[in-house]
């Protein structure tokens, strides 16, 4: 299990590494944290004739405020997002499903630019670009340009990225909620999810505001249910309506099978977790688990 | 303990190092990154060796081109079974057994694959990754023949045959009869039955099998290091096969890092790396990644067994029998046989209970999937699930409590030793004393209590019981697989101190993670009169005795240690002598403490350098016919091996909602004899468990019905991790054997008791919905599937 023969670079700014793949000629291939990419280079299910390892590069690794929005670098690894007071503060929903992203040697490792980039249907990060409507800051060889996160995640281990881009930075714009919730299942802790839900509300004194939801682990992508968040809107706040929005979610979504877990099972935890979800989203602050 | 306070008169009851917890000598190295396994040998100028393995399950091989892999860059040679064919005989996996094929075994697939991740052809390059560069650039024609991917298929008179030789796909028949099972069943007040079904498991040691071949152009020579638990048995197999004397094949087993049976069986490998070391003259090296060692290395259970069980009216089970089909895989294991797992099922399905009549039938039935082999517990794990779970459908009948069932059917203490259906002789162990001592340890009567409550709640809270009993430091007098033609009964300890007073211990058995190097020296110290310190133990290398086999069916500290004593013994008698001249003492006067020899009651004493000194370089101390070699050498055979025994009891909880199992508490009262060191003895409950859990809950070899291996990685293998590992309590009954020293082996009841106590306890959290537990794993998956089941049964009688 070695990988086939590749050329290594390591450039130590953006534009040189933008160079690096364009002159690999669709050829090349990004290392960020190598999590998910040095098992494929082993496998050989992945032969890229240039490896371009961004780690030197120490401008894209941070995390800022920019007025109503959190910037990250897309090398800041798992683990600092984790670990930030500015996050837990304004990106609480993350803040929350950081601990669910595989094991603590593997997020001082990872990357949040990689795990976008990877698309795994099953990974927490790209979930959450999508219930914050994050935005990707993208460089190629013609410049910059920005994508948002509904239109990154193409299918299965596939974004929308051209061979010679790379992902620089992801915008979060804080959410107006006053209540949320990150539910998942995995056969283990720190297993990809069988099934997840990430709710954020904005509720009035007996009904939802606003509200957005988003799940992953039952297709080929994560999954923005923004239909879902239509139904919400104005909807009494009362006993039934976390059993109403179980059903609104798994009326909206038909859950994948695989070897874990078949798409009936898929389905029933998306609807269980949906309701524990909405529980949690809708109760107190203090009531929170 | 330390040796600072240990205490040093004589009159101190002994022993003094058996029964310590004494810290592993062995943990320093392996914890620190000092260990050395087969990987890290570094011979000189070393080839490495990459295997084409067969992505076809069942295929006849009609051509292989090998030239553009030749020319590739580094690659020094390329091998297939064409140009091997006259260097090596096929090693066969006898037995006297009737209605069993042998399948022989060759490096590299003849003529047929018959398994997907079956070794083709090899290719030797200056590096791996050259070596499997050039994988690539072979060419294999294959004509597919079909897979056989289920025994129960596989059975059917029309299916392709793996083996033609054989003329059958059934490898090996067998059946076991005590008593008239038909009658007392028809008599029986109460009988119950199921299906039960343990799927395939990898034994995944966490270093993958591992072969270095240094070849010694001096002596034409090859020294195979290999993380086998078996040298001794490779060494012998390997010397058969290639017609070398034992003096021309050494075969080392260094550190290893775990085997749980898939490092016991001779592989094609090994085969296949000392015949080209030899063509070569090259020093060769090869570890299997993790795809090759799941895909390769000998599996485990893979059974599905029909069992019916009967009762009087005063819960006697009186009655049993069983048909069981093992899908053994494509071939015979050497030496166990294809018959070891299934065969170990039907011979322990009685376990430690009385049960009049008993009628087992197994079919070993070849599939396109690799073989199973030995594998921690092997045919035990299910053969006491089956047991157990009719025990508690026998309970839940009659209206009794579990408990009560199992105190009713155990073999009391006065009836050992007893003789099971199958021929299998209980020796005696506390059997009830085990199961007392869990239900008190566990609080037994207040977690029904507990239970009742939870119930009431809508909690699906359940109990499990398992008792089981197993079969240890087996002798010569039976076969460690049945009608084997080698010697298993038997190992060897020699003991020596050398011109400086340094003593070392060398042994036949292999240690590949259960701290033999720390507990035969405990043994040693004891019994040679050493200090624990200043035993050095050696192990695992053929040149060090003339004949062993090594390390299995929890054998070596019956076996290891029994030799152990007898040789210490042996030692010590001539170092009393010498020093009876040496002090002018009377032997008998002479007692061997802490690495002296003393005159009892005064402070006149000579130490071991001295008595060495003494025989090997003073010429004029003692009279020459005095001067005896300071060795002591005793092969020791426990003739029929000793009966081990334990019970579980575990307490679940079922999330209704995602249908996961959580292990809330976890009880086992064991039975090992007299313990050596009783730190090991937890280690090795507490990893056995684990991976009970693991065939309980998490992990399954899924094949698909092209003989495709869908859980090929550790991402789709699921095994328990230390967050999927509860607690547990575990209490020792320690009855003495009749075996030297009174040990009871002990390093695999673990993972028998375990999938049985936990599959009860489920079944039990279940049981208010009516949900019984036939299949492990008992995935959420499947638990889910039954709910619904379930559901949908309510609902269509609602209907009604």
């Amino acid at each position: 299990m070695k990988p086939a023969k590749f050329d290594y670079v390591a450039p130590t700014t953006v534009d040189a590494a933008v160079e690096a793949l364009r002159a690999a000629n669709g050829e090349g291939k990004v290392l960020a944290g190598g999590q998910s990419l040095l098992p494929l280079l082993n496998f050989r299910m992945t032969r890229p004739a240039v490896l371009v390892d961004l780690n030197g590069i120490r401008e894209l690794s941070f995390i800022e405020l920019r007025g109503d929005r959190v910037a990250i670098g897309a090398l800041t690894r798992h683990r600092e997002i984790e670990q930030s007071p500015l996050i837990a503060s304004k990106l609480p929903v993350m803040a929350a499903a950081m601990r669910h992203v595989a094991h603590l040697a593997i997020r001082n490792r990872g990357t949040i630019g990689g795990s976008l980039s990877h698309a795994d249907p099953a990974a927490e990060l790209p979930m959450l670009s999508l219930l914050y409507s994050a935005s990707l800051s993208v460089q190629g060889p013609s410049g910059r340009r920005t994508i948002a996160a509904e239109d990154f995640f193409v299918d299965a281990l596939t974004n929308c990225l051209e061979p010679e881009d790379i992902v620089v930075e992801i915008e979060f714009p804080i959410l107006q909620q006053n209540g949320w919730a990150f539910e998942e299942v995995a056969r283990r802790f720190g297993d990809f999810a069988l099934a997840s839900i990430a709710v954020s509300v904005r509720r009035g004194a007996s009904t939802i505001k606003d509200a957005r939801v988003a799940v992953m682990g039952v297709a080929d992508t994560p999954l923005r249910l923004k239909e879902v968040e239509g139904q919400l809107r104005g909807i009494a706040i009362d006993d039934q309506m976390p059993d109403r929005f179980s059903e609104l979610v798994t009326s909206s979504v038909s859950a994948n099978g695989d070897l874990h877990a078949s798409a009936e099972y898929r389905q029933h935890l998306l609807g269980q977790l949906a309701r524990r979800a909405m529980q949690t989203a809708l109760a107190a602050e203090s009531d929170r688990r | 303990m330390n040796s600072e306070t240990r205490p040093h008169s004589s009159d101190v009851l002994r022993p003094r190092n058996v029964g310590a917890a004494i810290k592993r000598t062995e943990d320093p190295r392996l914890l620190t990154g000092r260990g050395e396994y087969s990987a890290d040998r570094k011979p000189d100028r070393p080839l490495h060796v990459a295997f084409l393995r067969s992505g076809q399950p069942h295929a006849r091989i009609a051509r292989i081109d090998t030239v553009a892999a030749q020319v590739s860059p580094g690659v020094v040679a390329v091998f297939t079974a064409e140009n091997l064919a006259g260097d090596f005989k096929p090693v066969i996996p006898f037995s006297r057994m009737p209605n069993y094929y042998a399948t022989p075994i060759v490096p590299l697939a003849t003529g047929k694959v018959r398994y997907v991740g079956e070794a083709v052809a090899a290719v030797i390059a200056t590096s791996r990754y050259l070596a499997e560069d050039a994988l690539e650039l072979i060419d294999v024609d294959y004509e597919p023949l079909g897979a056989l991917s289920r025994a129960e298929t596989a059975i059917a008179g029309d299916a392709a045959l793996l083996h033609e030789e054989a003329g059958t796909n059934v490898l090996i028949a067998r059946e076991f009869k005590k008593g008239d099972v038909a009658a007392d069943l028809k008599a029986a007040a109460v009988r119950v039955s199921g299906r039960f079904e343990m799927t395939r498991k990898a034994p995944l040691a966490m270093e993958p099998r591992s072969y270095t071949a240094e070849y010694d152009k001096r002596r034409d020579a090859v020294t195979l290091y290999t993380s086998s638990n078996i040298p001794g048995i490779v060494r012998d197999a390997i010397c058969e096969s290639l017609d070398l004397p034992g003096h021309r094949l050494r075969v080392v087993a260094p550190d290893v890092g775990g085997s749980f049976g898939s490092k016991g069986s001779l592989y094609p490998e090994e085969l296949l790396i000392c015949i080209a070391a030899r063509k070569l003259g090259r020093s060769l090296k090869w570890t299997a990644d993790r795809l090759e060692d799941v895909s390769s290395s000998s599996q485990a259970f893979a059974e599905i067994v029909d069992a019916e069980m009967g009762f009087d009216a005063n819960g006697i089970a009186t009655s049993l029998q069983a048909d069981v089909i093992g899908d053994v895989g494509a071939y015979s294991i050497y030496p166990w046989t294809c018959g070891l797992e299934p065969v170990q099922v039907v011979s322990f399905l009685p376990g430690p209970y009385k049960i009049a009549s008993y009628r087992g039938a197994v079919r070993g039935v070849a599939t396109c999937k690799p073989p199973t082999g030995p594998y921690r517990g092997v045919g035990r794990p299910i053969s006491t699930f089956v047991a157990e779970r009719l025990m508690d459908l026998g309970a839940k009948a009659l209206g009794l409590d579990p408990l009560e069932i199992r105190r009713r059917n155990l073999i009391p203490a006065e009836e050992f030793p007893y003789r099971i259906a199958s021929g299998i002789i209980w020796d005696k162990t506390g059997f009830v004393e085990c199961l007392e001592a869990a239900a008190e340890a566990v609080g037994y009567e207040q977690l029904r209590a507990q239970q009742a409550d939870a119930r009431k709640h809508g909690r699906l809270f359940g109990i499990g019981i398992a008792s089981y009993a197993e079969l240890t430091g087996i002798g010569s007098r039976i076969a460690v697989a049945p009608g084997m033609p080698i010697n298993t009964g038997s190992e060897t300890a020699k003991i020596t101190i050398d011109s400086t007073g340094a003593i070392t211990a060398a042994f036949g058995v292999a240690s590949h993670g259960q701290g033999l190097e720390t507990t035969l020296a405990q043994i040693v110290a004891d019994d040679l009169g050493a200090r624990f310190e200043d035993v050095r133990v050696i192990q695992g290398d053929s040149d060090e005795v003339p004949m062993s086999t090594g390390t299995y069916a929890s054998r070596s500290a019956v076996l290891g240690g029994g030799a152990a004593k007898h040789a210490s013994r042996i030692l010590q008698d001539k170092i009393k002598r010498v020093a009876s001249h040496l002090l002018e003492a009377n032997q008998d006067d002479i007692e061997v403490l802490d690495g002296k020899a003393v005159v009892i009651g005064t402070d006149r004493a000579v130490t071991f350098k001295q008595v060495a000194k003494a025989v090997y370089s003073d010429m004029k101390t003692l009279p020459v016919e005095a001067r005896e070699e300071l060795t002591g050498t005793y092969t020791y055979d426990p003739i029929n091996g000793t009966t081990a025994a334990a019970t579980h009891i575990a307490v679940v909880e079922v999330d209704p909602l995602t249908c996961f199992v959580q292990i809330l508490k976890y009880v086992v009262a064991e039975d090992c004899g007299r313990i050596i060191n009783p730190m090991i003895v937890d280690g090795q409950v507490h990893g056995g468990v684990a991976q009970g859990i693991g065939a309980a809950l998490f992990e399954e070899l899924v094949y698909d019905d092209d003989g495709q291996l869908l859980s090929a990685s550790l991402v789709d293998y699921v095994i328990p991790s230390a967050p999927e590992v509860p607690a547990m309590d575990v209490v020792h009954i320690e009855s003495e054997s009749a075996v030297a020293g009174g040990f009871r082996g002990m390093g695999e009841g673990g993972t028998i008791g375990a999938p049985a106590a936990i599959a009860n306890a489920i079944a039990d959290a279940l049981s208010p919905l009516g949900i019984d537990v036939s299949i492990l794993p008992m995935t959420p998956e499947r638990i889910f599937k039954l709910m619904e089941q379930t559901r949908l049964n309510a609902r269509g009688k609602a209907d009604e």
